[in-house]
């Protein structure tokens, strides 16, 4: 469809309404950053959210208040790696929705993505699991180590990477040298859901660096994420 | 200042979404309770509005605060716009719901959710809700004829894709899609101070 026919179909798209066809076109032109659709479909939200403004308002029972402070409460007696489990699971099942929903069917990178989530998912259900946030200028999120069974790190508001360049994790171990734990890359709006299986027993820190496309032997910058375990 | 004057001050100029979508992502529980005093009676009227079931409606406002707290690490805190996005989810969640009761989505599908994707809602009037604008959209409302007006409902509050729409309003899917692109080309253009 050219962006003459899509216009017809923006608000639809914003509304959640718009047919198949249109509803992949678009999604495809998000996806590949298109700024005539981003900048359309963005209006159109703006606009459908001003129609909530229409809708009789209603009050909710005051228990609801409760229920949703509740959710995010700390509760020492809940396994925590539970209340971590859809904020992993969001990250990587995006990616692969967003995917299926572009291609119409399940695509080896969505394979993957889900193969990714069951890792993370045997991180994040080890007991002697370690989390720890990060909230540098230069990206946000958290890191979960599993000593026997891996880490995850997700990440939000990473650094756009030149065309040769790629992210690297690092183990830093309490004495020697930074162990490489693979390299990675962002998804499109800067953000990244990595799994490094295997053991890590012994590590101090964890730590990302940017480097040459092929990785490196040991971190040839200053990492701009560190996170002291 | 006592934190009440602060929190009144941060929302008087404009940057209180800001500040509080900082706090969630910094995993502040307290911002989660701020969040759902802004727009908790939002988006449950939106919810009951379109569930018409306020037990259904509990268990789904639920779920969108919980969506916004693990994802709000994706969402861009000095340029987004909080309430549009929690409203969409909102609106998604519901709209998910009576389409699953229908049983209308294809099986072998997923759709694409607006809401997955944070990074589309920025840039937006920061101070989006408020009685004047609630005016402004009822106004607006009033100007679509009979037809427009009952798209946009089927649509918003039915989640009816337009080929349905037009089967159950036995009309052409033509006329149906001139009718939503004109009525939602009218709100915008009657909303041009609020949708930039």
């Amino acid at each position: 469809m050219t962006h003459e026919e899509l216009r017809e179909e923006y608000g639809a798209f914003a509304l959640g309404v718009a047919d198949e066809m249109a509803r992949l076109e678009i999604a495809e032109h998000l996806g590949r950053q298109c700024g005539e659709c981003t900048a359309a479909v963005r209006q159109a939200l703006a606009t459908v959210a001003v129609m909530s403004e229409a809708v009789a308002t209603a009050e909710p029972p005051a228990r609801l208040r409760r229920r949703v402070l509740d959710m995010v409460r700390k509760d020492p007696k809940r396994n925590w790696a539970l209340g971590l489990i859809p904020w992993a699971a969001a990250g990587i099942l995006a990616v692969a929705l967003v995917s299926v929903g572009l291609t119409g069917r399940v695509a080896q990178k969505d394979k993957d993505a889900l193969a990714r989530l069951e890792q993370a998912l045997q991180v994040l259900n080890d007991p002697a699991a370690k989390d720890v946030s990060f909230g540098d200028p230069q990206a946000s999120g958290r890191v979960l180590v599993s000593p026997s069974r891996g880490v995850v790190l997700i990440a939000a508001h990473l650094p756009k990477l030149e065309r040769d360049r790629i992210f690297q994790m690092w183990v830093i171990p309490t004495q020697g040298n930074p162990i490489s734990a693979g390299t990675f890359l962002s998804e499109v709006d800067d953000t990244a859901v990595y799994v490094r299986r295997g053991a890590v027993a012994g590590a101090a820190a964890i730590a990302v660096t940017v480097e040459p496309s092929g990785g490196s032997a040991q971190p040839t910058t200053t990492p701009f994420i560190v996170t002291k375990l | 200042m006592t934190i009440p004057g602060l929190l009144l001050a941060l929302e008087l100029s404009g940057h209180y979404d800001e500040e509080l979508a900082r706090r969630l992502q910094q995993r502040d529980e307290r911002a989660m309770v701020d969040l759902y005093d802004r727009y908790g009676r939002l988006a449950w009227s939106v919810i009951v509005a379109i569930v018409r079931d306020t037990s259904l409606a509990e268990d789904l406002v639920q779920e969108t605060f919980l969506r916004v707290w693990t994802r709000i690490q994706f969402f861009d805190a000095g340029r987004g716009a909080l309430g549009p996005w929690l409203l969409a989810i909102a609106r998604n969640r519901a709209i998910d719901h009576i389409r699953s009761v229908r049983s209308r989505m294809d099986r072998g599908s997923v759709e694409l959710d607006v809401t997955s994707h944070p990074s589309l809602f920025v840039d937006m009037e920061r101070d989006i809700f408020n009685t004047d604008h609630a005016r402004l959209i009822g106004a607006a409302l009033k100007k679509l004829n009979a037809n427009q007006q009952r798209v946009i409902e089927l649509a918003y509050y039915e989640g009816l894709s337009q080929t349905e729409m037009a089967e159950r309003m036995g009309q052409p899917l033509g006329t149906v899609k001139t009718w939503v692109r004109t009525a939602l080309s009218t709100l915008r253009d009657q909303l041009a101070e609020v949708v930039r």
